[in-house]
């Protein structure tokens, strides 16, 4: 491997993020020394049980904690805060309520001053992508929480983030829809040549979209392994059902199964010693 | 005013009469009736309460007045400018109090104790500093209004969605964007109702600092009239005070309730 992260063609690189929070219980490691790399055009997914450290990891990296140790940096560049060729897409809801969803999904394009028709054709581009026709003046308020993490969707691909990074975006959804909008989602991946980090912890959506998955384990977050998915493109939802789809599942499936163990001991002890602190 | 605007709609709402509204029609006349009954048993010392007819003559006496509306005019522009003056520094001193937990804990405890506090113990203090003119009123009137403000903005910054604040710094929106496009509406709730509290805080200041000392206004009115006895003239100007207070409070409501019935 040549020295030079640009040499090798990787766009977004971490290097020994260390993320530590105080709470109540005393000081937490939520990441613990994780590196990677992505490289320019890459779907890499990073997958973990819950509470492992995921969605802090993905603040880090969208350059929106500052109270962490290790470096991240884009083409070369160390961040210090949002990267312009960023986009997130937030784990928690978060569209605009007093917005309709054409003005939530052209939100970016307001903030850049893009020209008020444009912006309003561009953002009925992606409504339409995330498969919201109709929906278009409705506010979120009068949409399913699905359809609402649809619109976060479509806000943040509106702006064609070079880089794409997404927590969980599809995680509201029931499995047809998932599919159907995981194979736009590649889509537009492969058509923009888009990098793109998905966080998630399904392991049949990470299998079907990446590159290279990097599993993560139980607290402290360190990663387990990387797993690279040599699985030909373009790859829509009907590869799930392969032989060899099922082979990556399953070793994916062994590791994650021994971490969540781990996570649900660590949880059932807490709530036992905080239940004899209390008596 | 008001009244009549809400009873339509409920009228509206629903095509045959419905109980509350009913019972509302038959608090009010009962009111009157007890109210009309009291001026005519004369059992309280003449004019406290007036006969209804009287009120009513003294009312029309007053909307013909012209020196009336002068001294309405006086009393509505030291409200404006003291909810103006008094409202625009509540909003950013809760903003930065909201933003800032350092500058909140320094200077938040200052706040919880002087709002409460009876603004017109200091109309000594605003007389001394701005004389006996609408100068004053309007700085015993901004003063009452700003804590309120400032405190339901503070807290209401608080209880924004983090994750809204997440998306705006993600697109890498500026100070300025974040303050329009997502402090403010994301706090639209709680700054109305500060504005609401604010305006009812710098109304009753006003016209306290009004009738304390003054040589126009409404609440000089007030009291002129009371220190002659002339209590028809009194009723009507405080009936009128009272509609065009609940006129504003909806005015008001409405200014924010538009925006809160589908965007939330
Ligand atoms: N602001 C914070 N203060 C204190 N602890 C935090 C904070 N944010 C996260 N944590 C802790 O850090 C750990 C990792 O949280 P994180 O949200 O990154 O998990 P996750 O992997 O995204 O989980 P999930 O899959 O459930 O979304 C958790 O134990 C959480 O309690
Ligand atoms: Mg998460």
């Amino acid at each position: 491997m040549p020295p030079d992260p640009v040499a090798r063609n990787a766009i977004l690189v971490a290097e020994d993020i260390i993320v530590r929070f105080d709470t109540p219980e005393g000081p937490l490691t939520a990441v613990d020394n994780v590196s990677f790399e992505v490289r320019q055009g890459e779907f890499l997914s990073v997958i973990g049980p819950s509470g492992c450290g995921k969605s802090t990891l993905f603040n880090v990296i969208g350059g929106l904690l500052s109270s962490h140790e290790g470096i991240v940096s884009v083409a070369g560049e160390t961040i210090s805060g949002p990267h312009k060729s960023i986009g997130m897409v937030f784990q928690e809801e978060s569209t605009f309520p007093w917005r309709t969803v054409t003005d939530n999904v052209a939100f970016p394009l307001e903030l850049v001053g893009m020209s008020k028709a444009k912006r309003v054709e561009r953002a009925r581009h992606f409504i339409s992508l995330v498969g919201l026709d109709g929906f278009e003046n409705r506010y979120p308020g009068e949409l399913s929480g699905g359809m609402r993490q649809r619109v976060s969707l479509a806000r943040t691909l509106a702006c064609e983030p070079s880089i794409l990074l997404m927590d969980e975006p599809f995680a509201a959804l029931d499995e047809q829809t998932r599919l159907l909008l995981g194979d736009k989602v590649l889509q537009i991946q492969q058509q923009l040549k888009q990098t793109t980090l998905l966080i998630t912890h399904n392991i049949t959506e990470a299998v079907q979209m990446s590159d290279r998955i990097l599993v993560m384990t139980y607290r402290p977050g360190k990663l387990k392994r990387v797993v690279e998915i040599n699985l030909p493109r373009p790859r829509t939802s009907e590869i799930v059902g392969s032989e060899t789809f099922g082979r990556y599942v399953a070793q994916i499936w062994n590791d994650l199964r021994e971490e969540a163990n781990r996570g649900m001991r660590d949880e059932e002890q807490n709530a036992l010693r905080q239940e004899e602190q209390a008596l | 005013m008001a009244e009549t605007g809400r009873l339509r709609q409920t009228a509206v709402a629903s095509p045959a009469i419905n109980p509350v509204t009913l019972l509302r029609i038959a608090i009010i006349l009962a009111v009157l009736a007890a109210w009309e009954f009291l001026a005519h048993s004369g059992w309280l010392y003449r004019d406290v309460v007036p006969s209804l007819l009287s009120i009513g003559r003294a009312m029309a006496a007053l909307l013909t007045d012209r020196n009336y509306y002068f001294n309405l005019g006086v009393t509505a522009a030291e409200i404006g400018a003291a909810l103006a003056i008094g409202g625009s520094a509540g909003l950013v001193v809760g903003l930065v109090l909201g933003a800032n937990r350092f500058l909140a804990r320094a200077f938040e405890p200052y706040l919880y104790y002087l709002g409460p506090t009876p603004k017109i113990i200091f109309f000594p203090i605003m007389i001394m500093w701005f004389g006996v003119g609408p100068e004053s009123k309007v700085a015993l009137g901004t003063l009452s209004c700003f804590f309120p403000v400032a405190l339901n903005v503070a807290a209401g910054m608080r209880q924004i969605d983090k994750v809204l604040v997440r998306v705006g710094r993600s697109f890498r929106a500026s100070t300025w964007q974040m303050v329009q496009k997502i402090y403010l509406p994301a706090m639209r709730h709680p700054i109305i109702n500060g504005v609401r509290l604010g305006f009812g805080f710098a109304l009753i200041g006003t016209l306290l600092a009004e009738t304390k000392l003054s040589n126009k206004g409404i609440g000089f009115l007030i009291i002129q009239t009371y220190s002659i006895f002339d209590m028809p003239a009194m009723y009507a100007m405080l009936i009128v005070l009272f509609v065009l207070a609940i006129g504003a409070n909806a005015l008001i409501g409405k200014l924010g309730g538009l925006d809160s019935i589908k965007r939330n």
